[in-house]
């Protein structure tokens, strides 16, 4: 019990030696990868690479294994019964399906996901959730890490005065953005979203997109949309899925201006989807 | 880190021994019951207990010369039968219409007022029911009967009907609910009446589920018995009428346990274990009517009830479903006034605070006492058994785990097993391990095994109502399930908790026949300890009833319990409805407050 304790208190000074600086790499390697549901063929021979401080959008047509992808990176698949993986998923240097520490992957891979998920507790208990998981108790350095949290979400001023209000009173744009301050609360070199604002208005949107412009100068971003002016906005590498496949992956510019396959090529003029 | 795996699999581990332990309940209540009931039936033989036609215990003659006795259950077989057909007539009738009345016929405040009806009609406990039989509806019946006395089969039926029916209308509901509101559009298109769509298509579409309410309405019936020993006359014979004396099975557990000798207890035991035989065949049925309805019924021969077809006869289903809702109304509200009027007066401060002396002056302080205890003491034991096998089941188990086929097999058993068949079972287990005496102890041990299903069942369910995207939400964050269940899922699920703990108190307070053999058989005074007896106010009741010295007493002890019953289920909806709010309500709040004030602007500006 002491050496755990001394061992968190070691463990967060150094964090806060080295600022944002972490033991894990912030990218993303796949190569041969391929998943079944059952007898479905979700994903079909994926090998990409994903970089460390950018935003990377998966776009395609429903049901093309986008966020089947997405959730490999943090093991949600591992919820889903007859789900069977295989090939190699290097996140942050190390092979995720074969290390048995599925927490400790999913405090260093943050998700957010497409319906805001907040908790029924205050604003601050939300966002205190991953630290205290990991066994962070002092007071003050919870305090503390709810700021960081918060600011980092541009969301300090908006809530500072009703951090004990609960959660389940702000609006849904709040709400999203409330899940990604949370998400952000474990320090992840990686977010992953999942269409984050399809349930939201414009105007949250907006600032959503905004706040990933922010938070990719410290995180890597996955992010699936159905949107493609979203991924055009704000990202900076897009891979382009069908049927279980990336079809094409490269510099966001690149696929939205001269497209190689023909597939993407129709898919980004709106002739199927 | 491998720490925290081991606290996971401890839970995991936890969660399912808890959840074997209802199979093992379910188990040990079968074998108990058998086992004690072997040698008896080896002595009559069980063609003779179960066809023999006369009921005569050992006894002795006059010259104090032991009679070897005849214990054949025919007639009260016979009895239970047609008493529960009888009821279904009653109940299921009345219960179908007002299901149909309350899904197709009436909306908002009327709709909200006519299921609260329904919820506590199905917790007034079973003595309430058997008084209010004795004192009021026996005296109107006394009139028809041409021997001026009418306990028996009618009274009974009536009685059992109405405790059949909120069973019947709350689970019909549900079933009528459930059909697509297509198809009752489609009907209307295609020129039904209103009441045709109703009768001709929504209520065959339906039918399983119906059934499905109709067969637990049977299992309740088969299995009541403190209502049914006061009004059904209790001669061991054939019922010969309406107004024919009659006993069933479970009166006959109850009438005779206190004084069995070896032979005539094993033989009650047998009594039991054709009960069970009973149950058994119920949820063997039910399962059998609920996976046809999962397999979306047979094709093939499906015709419409032409009987039901044409438009009087649908607008006559109509005027049924109204008159039976208020018919319901008429009766919950009878049974409250009538205990109040009765109740009130006769609440003095000794028979509330004084003290209890054994043939002088009636306290209810023991009682409450008793049941205090009871109550606590099964809670403690039956809510976190309850509440760690539904998290089992809603958290751990994936649904085509075959051992979670069994254990939802053993729950349905444990709901269906009758009262009294538990209070056997408690006197041979608890009373046995706990030194062989009535204890309050041993009987909340009793009704904890009893409580188990209430409290899994409303647990799973708020346990379901908790959106899975919080569940997805916690993990994503690197929480382990326990944590996930414990900080996030569990107090989401709170005010169902909180309802299904505030059921079970309701339950207790209610349950009678259990504590006969378990915490004392005559009046008990004021417990010493939880190994000393006790008499639950219920119990209490039942006693009193019985003895015309305390027909005041009675009353006052009727209305305390009955107050005491209502309170705690409008409790419980109130924590329901908490629950339905804390996920739903947010927008819909809103949108009320909203409403609340443009109503008030509108007051405002006149």
């Amino acid at each position: 019990m002491l050496r755990k304790r001394a061992e968190g208190e070691e463990r967060s000074n150094r964090q806060k030696k080295t600022g944002e600086e972490r033991l894990f790499s912030k990218d993303i390697h796949v190569s041969n990868a391929n998943l079944y549901y059952g007898d479905f063929h979700a994903l079909k021979d994926i090998n990409i690479d994903i970089p460390p401080e950018r935003v990377t959008a998966f776009i395609g047509p429903s049901g093309c294994g986008k966020t089947t992808l997405l959730k490999c990176f943090n093991r949600m698949n591992d919820l889903v019964p007859d789900c069977k993986i295989e090939g190699e998923f290097l996140v942050g240097g190390e092979d995720i399906y074969k290390s048995k520490d599925v927490t400790g992957l999913r405090k260093r891979v943050g998700m957010v996901f497409q319906k805001p998920n907040p908790f029924p507790m205050s604003v601050y208990d939300n966002v205190a959730y991953g630290p205290r998981t990991f066994g962070i108790k002092k007071r003050a350095e919870l305090d503390e890490i709810v700021e960081r949290s918060l600011k980092q979400a541009a969301m300090w001023e908006e809530l500072k005065d009703r951090l004990n209000k609960s959660a389940l009173g702000l609006s849904g744009g709040q709400q999203q953005r409330l899940c990604i301050a949370r998400a952000l609360a474990t320090s992840p070199g990686i977010i992953l979203m999942d269409e984050p604002t399809s349930a939201l208005d414009p105007i949250s949107t907006a600032k959503i997109e905004e706040l990933i412009g922010s938070i990719k100068e410290f995180t890597t971003v996955a992010i699936v949309t159905h949107n493609m002016q979203q991924a055009a906005r704000i990202s900076d590498k897009t891979g382009f899925f069908l049927l279980g496949e990336l079809v094409e992956y490269g510099d966001t510019h690149d696929i939205f201006e001269r497209p190689q396959k023909e597939e993407t090529k129709r898919y980004i003029e709106g002739r199927f989807g | 880190m491998e720490k925290s795996r081991i606290k996971e699999m401890c839970g995991k581990v936890v969660f399912a021994a808890t959840a074997a332990l209802c199979i093992a309940a379910a188990a040990a209540i079968f074998i108990f019951i058998i086992m004690k009931s072997v040698p008896a039936l080896s002595e009559t033989g069980l063609g003779n207990f179960l066809f023999g036609s006369e009921w005569a215990p050992d006894a002795n003659d006059v010259y104090g010369q032991p009679l070897a006795g005849s214990y054949g259950i025919l007639p009260m077989l016979v009895g239970t039968l047609t008493a529960t057909a009888c009821a279904l007539l009653v109940g299921g009738s009345l219960g179908f219409f007002t299901a149909v009345f309350l899904s197709y016929y009436c909306k908002g405040r009327l709709k909200a007022v006519f299921s609260s009806v329904i919820n506590l009609l199905a917790g007034v406990p079973s003595v309430i029911f058997g008084f209010f039989g004795i004192k009021v509806i026996m005296p109107l019946f006394n009139m028809l009967s041409p021997n001026g006395n009418s306990s028996g089969l009618l009274l009974t039926s009536v009685i059992l009907g109405m405790m059949i029916f909120p069973t019947v209308a709350s689970l019909s509901k549900t079933a009528l609910e459930a059909v697509p509101r297509a198809y009752y559009e489609g009907a209307l298109a295609l020129g039904d009446t209103r009441d045709q769509a109703v009768f001709r298509t929504v209520v065959p579409a339906a039918k399983s589920g119906i059934t499905a309410a109709m067969i637990l309405g049977v299992g309740r019936a088969l299995g009541e018995t403190m209502a049914v020993v006061m009004v059904a006359g209790n001669s061991p014979q054939f019922p010969r009428g309406l107004f024919s004396s009659f006993r069933t099975m479970t009166a006959n557990i109850v009438l005779e346990m206190g004084y069995a000798g070896e032979v005539q207890m094993g033989a009650l035991f047998a009594t039991g274990g054709v009960l069970l035989v009973f149950v058994a065949i119920t949820v063997a049925l039910l399962s059998l009517v609920t996976s046809e309805k999962k397999n979306g019924g047979r094709g093939g021969k499906k015709r419409g009830i032409s009987l039901f077809g044409g438009r009087k006869i649908c607008f006559a289903g109509k005027v049924f479903s109204v008159v039976s809702a208020m018919f319901a109304l008429a009766f919950l509200a009878a049974l409250i006034i009538y205990l109040l009027i009765m109740g009130l007066p006769h609440l003095s401060g000794q028979l509330l605070f004084g003290s209890y002396e054994y043939g002088g002056e009636i306290s209810i302080l023991p009682s409450v006492a008793a049941t205090l205890m009871t109550v606590g003491i099964s809670l403690v034991i039956a809510l976190p058994l309850g509440i760690c096998t539904a998290i089992f089941l809603n958290e751990y188990a994936g649904s085509k785990n075959p051992f979670v086929r069994v254990i939802r097999g053993a729950i349905d058993v444990l709901s269906g097993v009758p009262s009294i068949v538990y209070g056997l079972f408690g006197a041979v287990t608890f009373v046995t391990l706990l030194g062989g005496s009535y204890s309050i102890a041993a009987g909340s041990l009793t009704i904890s095994v009893m409580l188990l299903p209430t409290v899994i069942r409303a647990t799973e369910e708020s346990l379901r109502a908790v959106p899975m995207s919080l569940r997805e939400g916690a993990l994503a964050l690197g929480a382990g399930k326990l944590r996930t269940v414990f900080t996030v899922v569990l107090p989401s699920a709170m005010p169902g908790i909180i309802a299904a703990a505030i059921l079970s108190v309701g339950r207790v307070m209610s349950e009678s026949a259990p504590f006969m053999f378990t915490m004392g058989s005559s009046i008990q005074p004021m417990p010493e300890g939880a190994m000393s007896g006790g008499t639950t106010l219920a119990v209490l009741l039942y006693y009193l009833s019985g003895e015309n010295l305390y027909t005041d007493e009675a009353y006052a002890c009727a209305c305390v319990l009955m107050l005491i019953v209502l309170l705690l289920n409008v409790a419980a909806e109130l924590a329901g409805r908490a629950l339905q709010k804390k996920f739903q309500g947010e927008k819909n709040a809103k949108k009320k407050s909203r409403r609340r004030r443009a109503l008030e602007q509108a007051k405002e500006n006149g």
